[in-house]
């Protein structure tokens, strides 16, 4: 019996909007599981489900072996972290870190302890007498944080935390979160929409597209071996190519035979050239069309005749100099391609 | 029992509107359709419609209407603009003084215009040993002026704060477009600020299409609806309720016409400001300074002139209706020895006002807020109707509702207390929903995801923090109440009277000592609840509105 289960949940709001369409998965305890996705497919939908902010309009959810449709949301002791923060500005830190612990009646000793606990593993020690509106967006939703997690709840929910954040402190926190859900072993189900941050901090993803699972898998199965043209392109960089571009990338007649729809490879699995490929490599005449130089690696865009072709160079030297126009020798491996049928669906397995 | 809690919320509320709302207005519009013998007939309107008086009343209502509109969109917007843009000394005193334009009632207005410009006024008699003569204030310019310099300050609040906040990178990327100063006010500030300016300016209008007591004191024989409407019905001999109830309705109508012909004008353009890049304010030298200045100055100051005649007047020497040389209490002694009845009738009646509209508001601005459906929209729309009744409508129309069994409230405190109940509630569930609105759900869900029902959790999270708005709300609520003249003077008898209707009473009557030190406690009292508001809530002028 695994700790959260998901059945065929489905939603839909008022005649035609279907938020939800038949989602089902499993989060185990202490995992990290995340729900990617763009906006408007579905995971705060999702999120609210669990959380019982929102009845689902078919589908059950159990969640340590009871099942949580009849419990309502106050009973269900699940931890909540909200995007938009949600911390009361009327309380002080530490009393918004208390008080979910008031609802359950803890004796105030243990309480203060508790809280202290909660407030340094959050690093917010120092502010505990401060009211809210005094802090930076990262601390309040370090005390959103805190306050979910003091109450030992059964699971907790995030929903896009540090969406409302700037880059440098999304990374930051987004480590933070990872380590401290690490540490309290705690099952915990993240939503983002940024395919970076649910690589960095995932056990499985989740990836959802228009109210449906793309696919669930670990970071690197999701990245290296997409199951769907969807998640190829969604996460992280792909060219796609038309099915008429297969005879320019060495591939033989099983693809032309049809079943073949869109064809696709990572920019990074492309090189330049220089002589030095290995002999089974396929070759591709391309002609620059532009030049992006972005210190660790540079992306040429290139114009070929199986299309235009995004490359991805390592730690290019600066002094490289790519004249729009001029001829540039590109390689590739057979088995960096992906081949996906007119459903979307990949067709092989990834060949090595 | 969440659900059916404000499923009775919400029958409580049409129940409330229909028998204060539905049947005051129907009374009103069956009397208008009735004749003498209780016919059925069109006649009240073919008259209305051919008799002179009545079409010079109709004309002089736009025409106060209009003039009270342009005066007020004058000075406001002058003073939006050097107040927004203009770095302008002691501005903290000008809007203060803008303030105080505002709530001292139309009528205290009045009365210091006459005492000042009247014909034995202050500074007529003055001009006139000079050999300069002015005429006396009364009759259209003078409730022009009047309104102008009362009114003024809704322009300028809604547009000085949409001044305030049009995104400084729009004025600089029109003026390196190209676009010389003048083509950049006229094309990119000018209609950024437009429907904040209209907003204003309908409120003027509306007020001074429904003012009652300026054009009754000031106008001599300057006849608007408001007044025919009260001469009719409150004629010793003759009074006819039909003809007034007949004018009621066509005042209505025109308020109406009004409000929904600036929000279908207003509808396409709203502009949302931005709080980052404010426009700065310039620092001007030398005679556009002076100038700058003179404007302000002089518009806050006339605005709050009425206030400070008040008061001065107040503790001016005097023995009976007359005034003496030096300085005296003997009017506030009067208020104490055969007022005091009066001033207590106004606390009771606005502390119960105040009462109901706080918990009745309060109940349906979160039923309009939180529960969105059809019906809490009609609600909401509903209770735009009080919103555009003049009070002296609303007056007639409970008179005309409440006047025989089974509802016989006339002559009670409680008709007074629910006619300005009626007229103030759409402010208060606006407030408190917006107020509602600024909470964010996720706060109640947060405290639901930490285990308090959605009952505990809205008493723990939601409530503290509305509560300053809601109590800053009935402070300002408050202040209404206590001014209120036009329909507590219809309603009132010799037992409810209230100050404001004493006021009125006492200038008719030439007691302007009495008058002076009853507005000086009105002003007192109102001030009090304005600073308790501002600071519950912040200073925001605005909520005033
Ligand atoms: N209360 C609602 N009423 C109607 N449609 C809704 C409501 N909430 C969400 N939706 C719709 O459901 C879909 C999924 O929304 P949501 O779960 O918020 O997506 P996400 O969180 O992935 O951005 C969207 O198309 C959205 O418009
Ligand atoms: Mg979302």
């Amino acid at each position: 019996m695994s700790y959260l289960a998901v059945k065929d949940a489905s939603k839909q709001f008022g005649g035609s909007v279907r938020a939800l369409d038949g989602v089902s998965f499993t989060v185990e305890r202490n995992e990290f599981f995340t729900l990617l996705g763009p906006s408007g497919c579905g995971k705060t939908t999702l999120l609210r489900s669990i959380a019982g902010f929102a009845d689902l309009t078919a589908g059950s959810i159990s969640l340590a072996g009871t099942g949580l449709d009849s419990v309502p949301s106050h009973k269900r002791d699940i931890g909540m972290v909200f995007q938009d923060y949600a911390v009361f500005p009327h309380l002080t830190v530490a009393e918004n870190v208390a008080f979910g612990l008031k609802a359950r009646k803890v004796p105030a000793a243990e309480t203060a302890a508790r809280v202290a606990e909660a407030l340094a593993t959050v690093r917010l020690g120092a502010m505990a007498t401060r009211l809210p509106a005094a802090l930076s967006g990262g601390q309040q939703q370090r005390i959103g944080l805190a306050r979910a997690m003091v109450i030992r709840p059964k699971l907790l929910l995030m929903d896009e935390p540090l969406s409302n954040l700037d880059a440098k402190l999304r990374i930051d926190l987004r480590d933070e979160i990872r380590d401290i859900q690490k540490s309290i072993g705690i099952a915990a189900i993240y939503v983002t929409h940024d395919q970076e941050e649910a690589l960095a901090i995932s056990d499985r993803i989740c990836v959802m597209n228009a109210g449906r699972i793309e696919q669930i898998g670990t970071p690197q199965e999701i990245y290296a071996d997409p199951r769907t043209i969807f998640v190829a392109s969604f996460v992280g960089t792909m060219n796609v190519l038309p099915r008429e571009a297969a005879s320019h990338l060495g591939m033989g007649p099983d693809v032309e035979s049809g079943r073949a729809h869109q064809l696709a490879i990572r920019p990074e699995h492309i090189r330049l050239d220089q002589g030095d490929v290995a002999p089974d490599s396929i070759r591709l005449a391309g002609m620059v069309e532009k030049y992006t130089y972005l210190g660790r690696e540079a992306h040429v865009l290139a114009q070929t005749p199986a299309g235009k072709i995004v490359v991805q160079l390592a730690d290019p030297s600066p002094t490289l100099r790519m004249e729009t126009g001029s001829p540039i020798p590109l390689a590739f491996r057979r088995q960096d391609i992906l081949s996906f049928d007119s459903s979307g669906m990949r067709l092989e397995g990834r060949g090595n | 029992m969440r659900v059916s809690f404000w499923t009775l919320v919400s029958i409580f509320a049409w129940l409330m509107l229909i028998a204060l709302l539905v049947v005051p207005l129907g009374s009103v519009l069956l009397s208008s359709l009735q004749d003498q013998a209780g016919n059925f007939t069109l006649g009240n309107y073919t008259r209305f419609a051919e008799t002179p008086r009545f079409r010079a009343a109709f004309v002089n209502t736009l025409i106060v209407g209009f003039g009270g509109l342009v005066g007020s969109l004058l000075l406001g917007s002058a003073m939006a603009f050097c107040m927004a843009r203009i770095e302008i000394r002691g501005s903290r005193i000008v809007s203060l003084l803008a303030i105080l334009a505002l709530v001292s009632p139309p009528f205290i207005g009045a009365y210091s215009w006459i005492v000042l410009f009247g014909s034995g006024g202050l500074v007529r008699q003055t001009l006139m040993s000079w050999g300069i003569f002015i005429p006396p204030i009364f009759g259209l310019w003078g409730i022009l002026i009047v309104f102008s310099f009362k009114f003024y300050p809704y322009v300028y609040l809604l547009a000085s704060g949409a001044l305030s906040n049009i995104n400084r990178s729009l004025e600089e990327a029109a003026e390196s477009l190209g676009l010389t100063p003048f083509q950049r006010v006229m094309k990119i500030s000018f209609p950024l600020v437009l429907p904040a300016i209209s907003a204003g300016g309908l409120l003027a209008l509306i007020h001074s299409i429904a003012d009652f007591g300026t054009p009754r004191l000031i106008g001599r024989g300057f006849n608007v609806l408001a007044t025919e409407a009260y001469t009719l019905y409150s004629a010793e001999v003759g009074s006819n309720l039909s003809m007034a109830t007949t004018i009621s309705i066509v005042l209505i109508m025109l308020s109406m016409l009004f409000v929904f012909g600036q929000r279908y004008m207003s509808r396409r353009n709203v502009y949302h400001g931005n709080l980052i890049n404010k426009p700065v304010k310039k620092k001007l030298t030398g005679f556009r300074n002076v100038a700058a200045h003179g404007v302000v100055y002089t518009i806050a100051l006339i605005g709050a002139m009425p206030a400070f005649i008040a008061a001065i007047y107040s503790v001016r020497r005097t023995s009976g209706p007359v005034f003496h040389p030096g300085f005296g209490l003997e009017s506030y002694r009067r208020i104490l020895y055969n007022l005091a009845d009066v001033v207590q009738n106004s606390l009771m009646f606005s502390f119960a006002t105040v009462a109901l509209i706080v918990t009745i508001g309060t109940l349906i601005g979160c039923l309009v807020a939180r529960k969105m459906s059809v019906n809490t929209s009609l609600l909401d729309a509903t209770l735009m109707v009080p919103y555009v009744m003049p009070g002296i409508v609303v007056g007639i129309a409970f008179v005309a509702a409440f006047n025989a069994p089974p509802l016989a409230l006339t002559g009670t405190a409680a008709v007074i207390i629910l006619s300005i109940f009626i007229r103030r509630l759409p402010y208060s569930v606006r407030s408190s929903a917006s107020a509602l609105r600024q909470v964010s759900p996720s706060m109640e869900e947060a405290a639901i995801s930490l285990g308090y029902s959605p009952a505990r959790a809205f008493m723990k999270v939601t409530v503290p923090l509305i509560l300053p708005g809601i109590v800053a709300g009935g402070m300002l609520s408050f202040v209404t109440a206590i001014n209120e003249l036009s329909s507590s003077l219809v309603l009132y008898v010799g037992s409810t009277a209230t100050m404001p209707v004493r006021i009125y009473i006492a200038i008719n009557d030439g007691d302007y000592g009495t008058a002076a030190a009853l507005s000086t406690v009105l002003l007192v009292l109102s001030s009090t609840a304005i600073y308790i508001a501002f600071r519950l809530m912040g200073r925001d002028e605005r909520a005033l509105l």
